[in-house]
């Protein structure tokens, strides 16, 4: 035993060792510093991380990012960063870059799923893939094929793949791993405000007086916000209150004035305790007019699962795992949810069969009478019992934490902000306490004002500007229109010049399900871009065996060797970062736009290049025939009609999509890009492929199509241009100027517009016509429109699907350090921050370890009835365990605790929780 | 050369191979706790741990320490005692030629420089021996006042034998330089200089081992004085007693390395434990 | 003085013992010279930082049998024995934290290893030895180059203080304003000196190329303040201080004493020059 921790512990200092020599800087480099700034060019960037959308300035010289610095004109950092900032320059030249096209072969050089990896060229892996595409389509159809999109991708990559996956491929396919972050914050925007995105931004911090973060450890994920919460809170100490809502002690701590440590799940009941404090107690402090006036109040149906497989007897699945899955069809009711379901009649011991677990995202009107009952369990007393995390604190100091916070809330000169992350966002009920925030802020007056609003952190740096914005999601299409609804496919098919009734209105496959799809032989063919979802998907080891054992073709695009690369057949060398155009957009709707600072290195190209090269390989005959998509949905043949239009068979999706007559149009050489590389534009000295430039100016082209969509819907975008000349502007951008806070006729020029002579709007347009009805379920009769209206939801609390017992005793949680970035990809190839944390540890409590036999740094086994995985044991440190629940970062694929994770998602938003199952914890 | 000669050959190398076994077995012993965590034998020569249990310790190092007003915890005291207890009632000087990994680097030296003289050619022994065996004895007392005068184990801090066997366990740094000199040392400028002459561990040995058990016994009626032992013996002083009276070898110089008796033709030496008879009639 | 017949009847035999004792002293007194400048010259290693419960330097080293039970002992491969030439004294054990730094073990199995003492577990463990308390190691003492700390520039760093084992005790965090930028603060990471138990996980954290926090030993990372003050406010600093108080050591301004001063007869103190 003590050997083989001794081993371990060897082969880990063995490793850091290896990286500590790359520590040195070579003496070119050193020399260079010296010359002062000689040879240095500096431009404009962003930070290739988190979601705050830091802007950094790139020095190159010699066609070599040589050195980063803050941006000291970015309003968001204004010349600061963290270290994953710090580091920008040194992700870029990895010893391990991926540099050529490289395929599975046999001997004779053939693809063959079981060959090994061997370098091809461009030509060869971009025919293959496109033979195994049109294999895979021709059997299966548009969802036969799969492509995994990225909140990291630009917004230029992301309008690619949407356009040539939902336009072209006439497959809604595609779907970005910001589902596992992101899609339950969509979702309480849409359905509370009929639109995307947050309605403040970050100067609300400044503004607030009150910042509370419900399951967002901002000082590590959000590392430079964060030190603008601590500079408000040293600026009026007494007046500012930090409030830390968690599930264990975390950096935000430190700084707070009140910590709370709830039981997981139990945020929503909290929520809820606080609209019982409004509603049942306090009255008065509900601000009657704006809730009369701008909302209305909703709730939706009970059986709606976990998103899990509906068929828990799927044969690839153990007795073990069957255990979880088969609650997706029904689930005896716990004691807490015998009282929170009471108003549906429901009590303890009962079964509840997930009917409605398709419908989930249905909802409608109820009166406030009902809105009242439905609050009704959710007294001090019973929330406290329910929520109480630590079980070494008292019941009453738990208490009066409670009745602090609502009192913080309720204060009515008290400005306050709910800030969240993944804590609220990956949760079985993810959808549901975005919507129970914003009942808060709804119910007190207290959302879209300088300081006061509920407040989404993304995680990813262009989550919003890329996968929400320009709608990389399976049932979306750019600027928050919808793949079902036929308008909305209508009027993109005119945007994208295509036949009427080429886009699917089928959604297609969520993440999850995109590897669900591969596990069942219904996906035979996908793409991977700017993403890991073989290391970042929970249940892991089904992936893992489905990629490898069944009959299909990955291809994943990336900078750096991945465990999905590893799983795949052809690997794509992709262009890093600032070897390309691009812009992000951060998660106060700032969009920001930068240039392409160095020629890519060895053969890598950029994905956008990767996507039209492959878009040349397939000719609108391949696919704008008849198609079926399902039993019930044939797409129909649009190939008249394409012929009407201008296009023969053999023009390909390049042709069509993205080397038009518009397109052409942007020229190139442009004023913008002088003395600027372009390899899509005009090639680069590297000739990869013999590839010399397309010839126009594909990213202007690019953004121009795009921003169309938004132009006087809501999402209005400034031109290519202008973009280049500011540090980012918050949309909607009319008439030259970005939008602070949105909703609010003080700064949002919409609210004029929409609703005149009123000081708020909440205009969105999504799911604004609703029955009504009352807790049981909706009422036969008309819609009721809701021009203008937020939605204050009623959410009940309810059980995760897995909850620790005597089996399994402690609840898993899994997140981020700020050190490194989600899979690690880029950050663990960065010798000092691979050195500052090299492993990922299992943060547990000191207690439980002992009684287990468990010492800090032991090698334990954590095992749940999906799969294990070994750590090391660290009971000090950053995190603080309660006692019953460990916690595991994902960052070190050594250490890939997805395997051990549930795929249960929120059954609306589909985002995986990642943040709830049980384990069992043992030395290994 | 004397090993060729008549008799089955492991006969007459018996010692020798023992010996290096022994040297062999204890370094790969210690190597083994640090690399792979075995547990026999842990530690190195200065202070080790015998299958997790028993102590041993270098008494000379221990006494450097005391020297030095370390206040040294039982488990040192314990282990150097033990060790002190062996090779006094037992081993005598044994360590330096059984376990002593100096020993096969000295011993090379000699080899060659038996096998080919012109390594010596230039440096004949001075008539005048500016190098008396007393040397080293010199030197053990100096380490002692040493250690006591500037608070540490003064020889253990410059010991190349310490540099050679932590080194093989811990890596060697510089050490090996200290090694190549006293090779190139014992080969070129002084036959058996280091152990004969410097090594004040070798002088604390002697001193111990004076009264131990195992001796070399010599029987002059078989001697045919072909003076073979007294050329493979690193001290040969101490067989003055050869052809000229039966009896002990008796020095504490002597380390029981038994090349004599391995080379005797005659079967007039012999290893074994002390007699009183034979004890009593040794020869000065 | 049994000598004394002997130099009557044997002149040169009386010389030529007097020359071998003379030789003999002046060759001890040199290879002494030579070979304790050899040891003081390895001795003079005030960097080196040793393993948990270790006593002052000068005392380990006078315990310390470099054995290296302790190395053997860390299960991280942290300690390592100096190897001639490393400029520490050869074969004693010491830790560079920058390459592997003390996990602080709560077994501290380096310390239980040591045979001589000079490991003192009575230096870690509460009621002298039987219950161990690992946090109360003192390696040494982690110090901060603030000027190279990239949290002292206003960047969100703070490494380090994640990386300690007692985070929020050994290391805090200081928040300060950044005047510059107007609205963020800095998170400045403070040593707490009577807590960093010198462990180097925070020396390895750091982030920087060379680290801005390293761990010094207590000799040389310490200043000391005299025996003649004691904290008021403060019940139990009265135990820092000698007994014997520090009001000895003085000026001696008056350069004779008192009365030799007083009697001479220059009137009104000039400071001259000889
Ligand atoms: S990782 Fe986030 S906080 Fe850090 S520099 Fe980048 S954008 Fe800013
Ligand atoms: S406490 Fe543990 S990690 Fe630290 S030196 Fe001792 S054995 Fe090694
Ligand atoms: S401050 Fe550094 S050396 Fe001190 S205890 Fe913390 S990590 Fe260890
Ligand atoms: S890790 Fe280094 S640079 Fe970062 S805060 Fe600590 S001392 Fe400063």
């Amino acid at each position: 035993m003590a050997l083989s921790r001794r081993d371990f512990m060897k082969q880990a200092a063995a490793v850091s060792a290896a990286g500590a020599i790359g520590m040195k800087v070579a003496p070119e480099a050193l020399a260079a510093a010296q010359e002062a700034e000689k040879g240095w060019k500096w431009d404009k960037g962003v930070c290739r991380f988190c979601g705050t959308g830091c802007g950094i300035m790139l020095a190159t010289r010699n066609d070599k990012i040589v050195a980063v610095k803050g941006d000291p004109a970015a309003p968001v950092n204004r010349g600061l960063n963290c270290i994953k900032g710090y580091f920008n320059a040194k992700i870029m030249y990895g010893k391990d870059r991926l540099t050529q096209p490289l395929l599975r072969v046999n001997d004779a050089g053939e693809f063959d799923k079981q060959g090994k990896f061997k370098p091809v060229s461009w030509d060869k892996a971009l025919d293959v893939m496109a033979d195994k595409f049109k294999e895979a389509y021709n059997e299966l159809g548009p969802t036969g094929i799969g492509v995994f999109g990225s909140g990291q991708y630009t917004i230029h990559e992301g309008y690619v793949m949407s356009k040539l996956v939902k336009g072209g491929l006439r497959s809604n396919n595609i779907d970005p791993n910001a589902r596992h972050c992101m899609a339950s914050a969509v979702v309480g925007f849409i359905q509370a405000f009929g639109i995307d995105e947050p309605s403040g931004n970050y100067d609300d911090i400044e503004y607030t007086d009150t910042a509370v973060m419900w399951g967002a450890n901002m000082a590590e994920m959000h590392p430079i916000l964060w030190a603008r919460i601590t500079d408000r809170k040293l600026a009026e100490p007494d007046r500012v209150k930090l409030i830390n809502l968690t599930t264990y002690t975390n950096r935000c701590s430190n700084l707070s004035d009140t910590e709370i440590i709830f039981k997981p799940q139990t945020d929503l009941a909290i929520w809820n305790y606080i609209l019982h404090e409004i509603v049942y107690n306090r009255p008065e402090m509900i601000d009657q007019e704006f809730v009369d006036k701008y909302t209305v109040f909703a709730t939706g149906p009970c059986d709606v699962g976990y998103g899990m497989r509906s068929n828990p007897d799927h044969p690839k699945y153990t007795e073990l795992e069957r255990e979880t899955m088969v609650k997706q069809v029904r689930k005896v009711l716990s004691e807490a949810e015998g009282k929170t379901l009471a108003h549906l009649g429901y009590k303890a011991g009962d079964t509840m069969e997930n009917k409605r677990a398709a419908g989930a995202i249905k909802h409608w009107i109820i009166k406030f009478e009902d809105f009242k009952k439905g609050l009704e369990p959710y007294t001090l007393d019973f929330v406290a019992e329910l929520a109480k995390g630590d079980p070494d604190e008292s019941l009453e100091s738990f208490k009066a934490k409670l009745q602090q916070l609502a009192d913080l809330y309720l204060e009515k000169d008290r400005k306050i902000v709910s800030y969240w992350t993944m804590g609220m966002n990956q949760h079985t009920r993810g959808s549901w306490v975005n919507e129970a925030a914003y009942a808060v802020h709804l119910m007190l007056g207290k959302q879209a004002q300088p300081g006061n609003g509920a407040f989404s952190l993304t995680g990813q740096p262009s989550a919003c500007g890329t996968a929400r914005e320009v709608g990389t999601f399976a049932h979306r299409l750019p600027a928050d229109l919808v793949v079902a609804n036929a308008k909305h496919r209508e009027f993109s098919e005119k945007m994208w010049k295509l036949p009427a009734k080429t886009l699917n209105g089928k959604p297609g496959s969520h993440y999850t399900k995109l590897l669900r799809d591969i596990e069942d032989g219904k996906i035979k063919w996908s793409w991977v871009q700017v993403c890991n979802p073989w290391q970042n998907t929970a249940s892991a080891n089904h992936w893992i065996k489905a990629a490898r054992e069944m009959d299909n073709f990955i291809v994943v695009s990336d900078v750096y060797p991945t465990i999905s690369a590893k799983v795949a057949d052809l690997i794509l060398p992709s262009a890093m970062i600032f070897e390309k155009w691009g812009a992000y957009g951060n998660a106060e709707r700032r969009t920001q736009h930068w240039k392409q600072q160095v020629t890519p290195v060895g053969e890598s190209m950029p994905d956008v290049w990767q996507a039209m090269e492959f878009a040349k390989r397939i000719t609108l005959k391949e696919v704008w025939g008849e198609t079926k998509v399902d039993a019930g949905l044939t797409l129909p043949d649009v190939m008249p009609e394409a012929r009407a239009m201008g296009y023969t068979d053999d023009d390909t999706l390049f042709d069509v999509l993205f080397a038009n007559k518009e397109a052409r149009s942007y020229k190139w050489p442009d004023p913008i890009g002088k003395d600027t590389l372009n390899t899509l534009a005009e090639g680069d000295k590297r000739k990869v492929a013999g590839f010399e430039g397309y010839g126009f100016f594909v990213h202007k082209y690019l953004w121009e199509e795009y921003r169309k969509f938004g132009v006087g819907h809501m999402h209005d975008l400034a031109d290519f241009d202008t973009y280049h000349k500011v540090r980012g502007m918050k949309w909607p951008v009319i008439d030259g100027k970005e939008t602070a806070w949105r909703f609010n006729a003080d700064y949002d020029p919409y609210v004029a517009s929409k609703n005149p002579g009123e000081q708020f709007a909440f205009y969105g347009p999504a799911l604004k016509a609703m029955p009504a009805g009352d807790l049981a379920g909706p009422i036969k009769g008309d819609k009721v429109k809701l021009p203008n209206k937020a939605k204050i939801f009623f959410r009940p609390y309810m059980d995760p699907p897995e909850m620790p017992d005597n089996e399994w005793p402690f609840w898993l949680c899994t997140g981020r350090v700020l050190e490194h970035w989600h899979t690690g990809s880029m950050t663990m190839r960065v010798p000092e921050l691979y050195r500052a944390v090299p492993e990922a540890v299992c943060y547990m409590n000191g207690s439980d370890a002992r009684k287990k036999g468990i010492d800090d740094g032991d090698a334990v086994w954590i095992e749940s009835r999906r799969g294990k995985v070994k750590a090391h044991a660290e009971l000090r440190g950053r995190n603080t365990m309660p006692p019953g629940t460990v916690m595991i970062p994902f960052f070190d694929e050594r250490v890939l605790v997805n395997k051990v994770c549930l795929d249960a998602t929120c059954p609306i938003s589909k985002e995986t929780d990642f943040k709830k199952c049980a384990v069992k914890v043992y030395k290994a | 050369m004397t090993e060729s000669a008549a008799g089955p050959r492991s006969r007459h190398l018996r010692f020798l191979v023992a010996r290096r076994l022994l040297q062999l077995g204890v370094a790969v012993l210690f190597v083994g706790a640090n690399a792979w965590g075995w547990k026999i034998l842990q530690g190195n020569l200065s202070s080790s741990v015998l299958l997790g249990t028993i102590p041993f310790a270098d008494p000379f190092a221990t006494l450097q320490l005391l020297a030095a007003g370390g206040m040294l915890a039982t488990n040192a005291l314990l282990g150097a005692g033990i060790t002190a207890v062996v090779y006094a009632v037992f081993g005598g000087r044994m360590f330096c030629s059984w376990i002593c990994p100096m020993n096969p680097v000295t011993d090379l030296a000699n080899y060659l420089g038996r096998r080919f003289p012109w390594f010596r050619a230039g440096s004949r022994q001075d008539p005048r021996k500016p190098l008396a065996r007393s040397v080293r004895t010199w030197f053990m007392a100096l380490a002692l006042v040493l250690s006591a005068v500037l608070g540490t184990a003064a020889f253990e801090a410059v010991s190349p034998v310490g540099m050679l066997q932590r080194g093989l366990v811990f890596g060697m740094g510089l050490g090996w330089w200290a090694i190549a000199g006293v090779f190139l040392f014992d080969l070129f400028i002084q036959r058996n200089g280091f152990c004969g002459h410097l090594c004040p561990l070798g002088a604390f040995y002697e001193v111990i081992g004076r009264f131990s058990l195992l001796r070399v016994i010599h029987d002059h009626k078989k001697c045919t004085s072909c003076w073979d032992c007294l050329r493979v013996c690193p001290e040969s002083q101490v067989l003055n007693l050869v052809s000229k009276g039966s009896g002990s070898v008796l020095s504490g110089a002597c380390t029981n390395c038994g090349r004599c008796v391995e080379v005797c033709h005659d079967d007039a030496l012999a290893l074994t434990f002390r007699q009183q008879g034979i004890a009593q009639s040794s020869g000065g | 003085m049994s000598g004394a017949k002997d130099m009557d009847r044997n002149e040169t035999g009386r010389r030529e013992f007097f020359s071998r004792l003379a030789r003999g002293a002046a060759a001890a007194v040199a290879g002494g010279v030579v070979w304790g400048g050899l040891v003081r010259e390895g001795q003079n290693a005030p960097l080196a930082l040793r393993p948990p419960g270790a006593l002052s330097e000068s005392e380990f080293l006078a315990k310390c049998i470099r054995c290296g039970l302790c190395v053997e002992a860390c299960p991280y491969d942290t300690l390592q024995l100096a190897g001639p030439g490393s400029g520490e004294p050869t074969g004693t054990p010491s830790l560079k934290p920058r390459e592997v730094p003390c996990y602080l073990c709560t077994d501290i199995p380096c310390t239980v290893a040591c045979p001589t003492g000079a490991l003192d577990l009575a230096l870690v463990s509460t009621d002298n030895g039987r219950t161990l308390d690992v946090n109360q190691t003192r390696i040494g003492l982690a110090v901060m180059d603030y000027h190279n700390c990239i949290a002292a520039w206003g960047l969100r760093c703070d490494a380090c203080y994640r990386a300690c084992p007692l985070i929020d005790k050994a290391i805090t965090l200081e928040h300060t304003r950044n005047e510059r930028t107007g609205r963020h603060a800095m998170l400045l990471p403070k040593v707490q000196t009577d807590v960093c138990t010198g462990c180097g996980l925070c020396e390895r954290a750091c982030i920087v190329e060379e680290a801005a926090i390293f761990v010094l030993p207590h000799e040389v990372a310490l200043g000391k303040v005299g025996d003649n003050y004691v904290r008021g406010w403060d019940e139990v600093d009265q135990q820092r201080v000698n007994p014997d108080g520090g009001a000895a050591d003085q000026v001696d301004q008056s350069g004779a004493g008192a009365l030799d001063y007083l009697n001479d007869g220059v009137l009104g103190g000039e400071v001259d020059d000889d």
